[in-house]
């Protein structure tokens, strides 16, 4: 992915924004192929965000959950 | 020392008791604290945020009065009758000063409301309703904080809401009593600690449905002020029926049930989110296909199109040579006939012109002419029997010298020709 995307909401407003723009019909050739190509990496980008939310629901008290962190390997809370 | 006096003590405290006495009877509102009976008397201190009082109630009045078993209670809220008043002691006990209590009952709804308003009004003039309200929410967190009570039904109601959007992060609770206003302090902590987690995204305050007075924990200042002044976002969801608590206000979302919580703090429906971008995904990959089908359709079109002029303009001029065939021959037959009509009209002239009066001499003098003509014609004279000699040229040989030397002439009769040889000495000589 060439940029990743602020946020879920900033990736689906870009996304959205680049379905209107193919849907217009004004893209040309080249626009248009890129657009794809971004779109596809927003699409992307937005189901490893709904996956990492989609497998357990999972429960933790305040202090087990400082537990966990601090138990966790290094660099492996934020991808 | 110029002030009046000295008096004796005992007979001052009277005065100042009948002069407090004086005063208006009023009612006050506040918290019971420091709740304790004697025989004759129960004592508390009636509280709020800004101070408090002391107050007694005779034991017959609070008998009379026959307020609920329970009710009367540390931590409740209740509306008491009375003016002041002063226990002037004796040489043995201690003065001291109370509001007498005449009438006591639990605060109601109007009463919480009012001061709720006052609260409101103060806090709103301050900005604080605003501050949560301008923080950005996420759309899709991964770890939530949930302040409620650990055995209520608002925990499972917030849990089957958030199953529902089909979102499955991390919750992570800090329990806390939810009931009484004192459940206040310990409210407004696990909001901190949770909200002190970089990790947590949003806080969820939540508890089911009661009334005002028992969701009077949630009106608190100190808990509404540090709910104002947070950096994460905070979905107030206390199961209010009528009346808006004050972290309501407060909060950057208000809900009414933990169910409407659960889709504030999970904005996004994972499963209808899934859907849509399986359409963007589709969206997109006919939009790419269709780019280069469409223009590849187009340029074979435009490939075709020098053959398909061709035989476009091919087609057009064939018509138009028929047409002008046939305009042609049309115009060929139209001339034919006005020709044909003009020497018509000649002829007849011509016609006329020969049968008039003068062709009779024009006649007489052409046959009068053919006579002289045919006078001097030599065919005639040698019609009549003469000879012409001719030398081989076909010229004439009119002296007998010119034929001596030529030795040879040729003579010419009306029906035909014959050579003759001269013979030279012969003749006129």
């Amino acid at each position: 992915m060439s940029e990743k995307p602020a946020s879920y909401e900033a990736a689906v407003e870009r996304l959205e924004q680049i379905i209107d723009r193919l849907d217009s019909g004004q893209a040309g050739l080249r626009e248009t192929l890129d657009l794809c190509r971004e779109g596809r990496e927003l699409v992307v980008y937005c189901t490893a965000e709904l996956d990492a939310v989609s497998e357990d629901l999972e429960e933790l008290r305040l202090d087990e959950l400082a537990a966990k962190l601090e138990t966790a390997p290094a660099g492996s809370g934020e991808g | 020392m110029d002030l009046p006096g000295p008096f004796p003590v005992g007979r001052y405290a009277k005065t100042l008791r009948d002069e407090l006495r004086k005063r208006a009877r009023v009612q006050l509102i506040g918290e019971i604290t420091g709740l304790r009976h004697t025989q004759k008397q129960t004592y508390f201190e009636l509280r709020d945020a800004d101070g408090a009082v002391p107050c007694t109630i005779w034991a017959d009045d609070l008998a009379r009065l026959s307020l609920p078993d329970g009710t009367l209670r540390d931590g409740a809220e209740f509306v008491a009758g009375g003016g002041p008043d002063y226990f002037t002691g004796s040489a043995t006990s201690s003065p001291a000063f109370s509001f007498r209590v005449t009438q006591l009952r639990l605060a109601g709804e109007g009463d919480l409301l009012a001061r709720l308003e006052a609260l409101r009004k103060q806090l709103r003039a301050e900005g604080l309703f605003e501050l949560q309200k301008q923080l950005a929410r996420p759309a899709l967190p991964k770890t939530i904080g949930v302040v409620t009570a650990e055995s209520g039904a608002a925990r499972r109601d917030l849990l089957a809401g958030l199953r529902r959007r089909g979102w499955a992060g991390t919750v992570v609770w800090a329990f806390a009593p939810v009931q009484d206003r004192r459940a206040a302090p310990a409210i407004a902590a696990a909001i901190q600690d949770l909200a002190a987690r970089p990790e947590i995204e949003a806080v969820v305050v939540t508890r089911g449905g009661g009334s005002l007075a028992d969701l009077w924990a949630f009106c608190d200042e100190t808990l509404c002020r540090t709910v104002a002044m947070l950096r994460v976002p905070v979905i107030g969801a206390v199961g209010h029926e009528r009346d808006s608590t004050l972290i309501d206000d407060v909060a950057a979302v208000s809900c009414s049930t933990p169910t409407h919580a659960a889709e504030a703090v999970v904005p996004l429906d994972c499963r209808a989110a899934r859907g849509a971008l399986q359409r963007a995904a589709v969206s997109l990959r006919r939009a790419g296909e269709g780019a280069l089908g469409g223009r590849s359709r187009h340029l074979v079109a435009l490939a075709r199109g020098p053959a398909r002029a061709l035989r476009r303009e091919r087609a057009a001029l064939n018509q138009k040579t028929r047409e002008m065939r046939a305009a042609s021959e049309r115009g060929v037959g139209e001339r034919r006939s006005f020709q044909r009509r003009i020497a018509l009209v000649v002829l007849d002239r011509a016609a006329r012109r020969a049968a008039g009066p003068e062709a009779a001499s024009r006649r007489e003098a052409l046959r009068r002419a053919e006579v002289a003509f045919r006078a001097h014609d030599p065919e005639r004279t040698l019609e009549r029997g003469y000879a012409l000699a001719e030398d081989d040229e076909g010229e004439p040989v009119t002296a007998a010298a010119e034929a001596r030397a030529a030795g040879h002439v040729k003579l010419r009769f009306a029906d035909g020709s014959v050579g003759a040889e001269i013979e030279s000495g012969r003749g006129g000589e």
